[in-house]
């Protein structure tokens, strides 16, 4: 089948189940003490053992644009690597689910790359700017699961770089796997994985929006 | 006392009944044996083996039951030991066993240790009884010696281990369910990052200022559209770069 356009293949990926658009994720933190016995552990763990770990330093921006007729306003997060040239990301994430009968949280996601006139182009669409953070720290895969060791870092008005400051005393783990739908037994796989990183991090599906209510 | 005494009874007809069960199905297995063999197949066969399986285990379970009084506390002794043949026990045993002599005894009511068991202590005995005195002596304190010493080892093994399970118990506290929540709250919803103050009510106060000003490395020229052209040639050559390439594209518009 002969496909013309990016509209057409789009719904082709869509329709056959081939678009990986679901996000599988699970989340820890460690303490900073205990980071390096983390490392250690996911070395030995994980695929890319001769080039890891593969280290990042990404800010991260969300941008929000508030619709009419709906409460929530529509969030896309861009992000793009400090100190190294790579193409900007931007990201759609939507709306958590915390499924009892399975074992993470799933979302769905988008992935695209963009070049970097992206924000400029968001903010003339009348996005306006909801947050920021600098993101530093590890990246580990293992088979298609991938696993980030990193420090949120905020961003402070009016200092330099340097003044930033990180947001807590530990790194924030992340297990996520970006599948096509219909794919349940990723969740299995990471489950059994997050068991191998006990008793050191606790990876739980943690639903965020039910934590912005605690103060 | 008496109430003892009746479980007693019991358990034993218990364990007699299974051990009636018990004989029968082995007769019934040699019989099948004897008579079948020829058209016996393998199923059936082990159809029996497992019959006589379930038998043991219902007898071991009796057996290894607590209510079960406990046998092993009571001794069986011989009361008349004779070489004369015996009528009586001739009928009860179904004519395997017509005398209850000395020879028998030590057999039959487990007198005697085993002859593995048996032998071994004889071994020891006759080295025991060779040895002088002086030369046990000095093996008792060449025993006494290594005893303490792998008494030695072993409490030392067992300190550094508490030294070890202590520290690790120290070492546990490896992440905070409190740091999680503060974390995975910030990367989904922004908790903690938004700095309300910096959003004016003008449409041009979109980008805050930290990324306009103070920090041009990280993406501010790129990231704010009115500051691009007052920054110009201030960040890195590269995104110049693709800008310029950008323009003088031939294709790109």
């Amino acid at each position: 089948m002969a496909i013309s356009s990016a509209r057409e293949s789009l719904s082709h990926a869509l329709n056959n189940r081939f678009l990986p658009n679901l996000e599988y994720l699970l989340q820890g933190s460690i303490l900073d003490s205990a980071v390096e016995h983390l490392m250690h552990r996911l070395k030995g763990l994980c695929d890319n053992v001769d080039t890891s770990p593969e280290t990042f330093h990404d800010l991260e921006v969300c941008m929000s644009l508030r619709q009419p007729n709906t409460n929530q306003p529509l969030m896309l997060r861009v992000r793009r690597a400090l100190g190294r040239d790579a193409p900007f990301q931007m990201r759609y994430l939507g709306q958590p689910e915390v499924d009892q009968r399975r074992p993470t949280l799933v979302r769905s996601c988008m992935d695209c790359a963009c070049t970097n006139g992206i924000l400029d182009f968001l903010t003339e669409m009348g996005f306006r700017l909801e947050f920021e953070y600098i993101a530093k720290g590890y990246m580990f895969r293992k088979g298609r699961m991938k696993i980030t060791v990193s420090k949120l870092i905020k961003i402070v008005p009016g200092k330099q770089d340097m003044a930033n400051e990180p947001i807590s005393q530990s790194y924030i783990v992340e297990l996520s796997v970006v599948a096509p739908t219909g794919q349940e037994n990723v969740g299995e796989e990471m489950r059994v994985f997050a068991e191998q990183l006990k008793p050191l991090v606790q990876l739980e599906k943690i639903d965020y929006k039910r934590l912005g209510n605690i103060p | 006392m008496q109430r003892e005494e009746k479980h007693f009874e019991i358990t034993l007809d218990a364990v007699l009944q299974r051990l009636v069960d018990l004989k029968l199905s082995v007769l019934a297995m040699i019989q099948k044996l004897e008579m079948e063999y020829m058209d016996i197949n393998w199923p059936t066969f082990l159809d029996n083996f497992a019959l006589i399986s379930s038998h043991l285990t219902g007898l071991t379970k009796i057996l290894a039951k607590e209510q079960c009084p406990p046998l092993r506390n009571r001794t069986v002794l011989p009361l008349l030991v004779s070489m004369d043949r015996d009528e009586a026990l001739i009928n009860l045993t179904e004519g395997r066993v017509p005398v209850f002599s000395h020879d028998i005894v030590p057999d039959y009511l487990r007198t005697r240790p085993d002859p593995v068991t048996e032998q071994k202590m004889q071994q020891n005995e006759q080295k025991a009884s060779n040895l002088t005195n002086d030369a046990a002596m000095k093996q008792v304190t060449q025993y006494n010696k290594v005893v303490s010493h792998v008494l030695d080892m072993v409490s030392k093994a067992r300190e550094e281990w508490e030294i070890e399970s202590n520290s690790r118990t120290g070492i546990q506290q490896t992440s905070s369910m409190a740091d999680t929540q503060l974390l995975v709250a910030a990367v989904g919803m922004g908790k903690g990052l938004q700095f309300k103050a910096n959003y004016g009510p003008g449409p041009g106060m979109m980008v805050p200022p930290s990324i306009r000003g103070p920090t041009p490395p990280m993406g501010g020229p790129s990231m704010s559209p009115g500051n691009v052209q007052q920054l110009g040639k201030a960040p890195s050559a590269v995104k110049t770069n693709i800008k310029s390439a950008n323009q003088v594209h031939p294709f790109s518009r």
